[in-house]
C-alpha cells in the first residue's frame, strides 16, 4: 500500500492519518427518479480494478474532505484535491 | 456567550522534572492562552495578524494553521474571560473566535536530541530546510492528533487535547527514555 497521500494542504502524509469515506458516487439522481436508481446510487458500488476516484478525510491533520484517484491494483493515489472544488466545479 | 467559568487545570504531572532526559528536555507550558480562530471566505492569515495586533496589541504571539481558514492564536500571558469577550466582540464578521486554553494545551520539547525523539512518533519531515523555525504542521504522534511548532532550532511545541495530553507525555517520555543517563550521552 502507498503509504504517502499529498494533501494538497498539508503535504505529504502519511496513510494512516486519513479515512477512506469510499468512492465518489455518480451524479445524485433527479428527486423523483425510479426507485431501483436510487437503490443504485446510495448502494450498489462498483468494485474496479485500476483507477478509483474516491472521497478521503484527513482526520489527522486539516481535517477537509479531500477527492483523489487510488489504483486499486497498486494502491498509488493521485490528483489530490478538496473536496470543495467538485462542489465549486458542480460536480458534487 | 457562556456564563460559566471554565477552569483551566494543568493535566501534567506536578514535578515534571520527574521526566527529565540528559538531551531532550520535556516541559509543560501551564501559562498563556490557545485561542482558535475560524474563517469565513477566505482570509488571509497577514490580514489576521493585523486585526489582532489592532485589537490586542499588548498580547503578541503566534498563528498556527491547522486548516485552510483556521487558525490557532497560541501566547504566553494570561486572559482573563472577560479580556476574551472584550477581544472577541471587536472581531471583524468575518472570524469567529473560540477560547480553547482550557482544551488544548502545551508541552515543549527541547534539546539536542529532540528530533531524534519525535521521529519515533511522527511522519512530518522535521529537517532544517523543510521545517524550520516558525514551521506547524497539525498532524499525528502515534496515535494521538498533536499540532507541532518549531519555535527554536531544537525547541518544538506539541500542543495536543487536554484529554490526551498526559497519554503523549508519557509517550513523549518514552520516546525520549533512550537518552535518560547514563546510556544515552
Ligand atoms: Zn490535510
Amino acid at each position: 500500500m502507498s503509504s504517502l497521500v499529498k494533501c494538497p494542504h498539508c503535504g505529504s502524509r502519511p496513510r494512516e492519518e486519513f479515512t477512506v469515506r469510499g468512492e465518489v458516487a455518480t451524479p445524485r439522481p433527479v428527486a423523483g427518479a425510479d426507485e431501483s436508481i436510487w437503490f443504485d446510487h446510495v448502494y450498489l458500488r462498483d468494485n474496479p480494478r485500476g483507477q478509483h476516484r474516491e472521497y478521503w478525510h484527513h482526520s489527522g491533520g486539516c481535517r477537509r474532505w479531500l477527492v483523489l484517484d487510488r489504483n486499486t491494483v497498486t494502491h498509488e493515489t493521485s490528483n489530490v484535491v478538496d473536496a470543495s472544488t467538485l462542489k465549486a466545479e458542480g460536480r458534487a | 456567550m457562556r456564563d460559566f467559568l471554565l477552569n483551566n487545570v494543568s493535566p501534567f504531572p506536578a514535578k515534571p522534572d520527574a521526566n527529565g532526559h540528559a538531551a531532550v528536555h520535556i516541559a509543560p507550558v501551564s501559562a498563556g492562552f490557545v485561542i482558535h480562530v475560524l474563517g469565513n471566505g477566505a482570509p488571509d492569515e497577514s490580514g489576521l495578524t493585523k486585526v489582532l495586533g489592532d485589537i490586542a496589541p499588548d498580547l503578541g504571539g503566534g498563528l498556527r494553521s491547522p486548516s485552510p481558514g483556521q487558525w490557532f492564536w497560541v501566547g504566553d500571558c494570561d486572559i482573563s474571560q472577560g479580556r476574551f469577550a472584550e477581544i472577541a466582540g471587536h472581531m471583524p464578521a468575518e472570524f469567529a473566535l473560540s477560547d480553547q486554553t482550557h482544551g488544548r494545551v502545551r508541552i515543549m520539547l527541547s534539546g539536542a536530541k529532540v528530533r531524534d525523539v519525535l521521529i519515533k512518533g511522527t511522519m512530518v519531515d522535521l529537517a532544517d530546510d523543510v521545517f524550520a523555525v516558525g514551521a506547524s504542521a497539525m498532524t499525528m504522534i502515534g496515535h494521538i492528533g498533536a499540532m507541532i511548532t518549531r519555535t527554536d532550532v531544537e525547541c518544538f511545541e506539541i500542543m495536543v487535547l487536554r484529554s490526551f495530553a498526559e497519554s503523549l507525555w508519557h509517550e513523549l517520555d518514552q520516546m525520549a527514555a533512550e537518552f535518560n543517563q547514563p546510556h544515552g550521552i
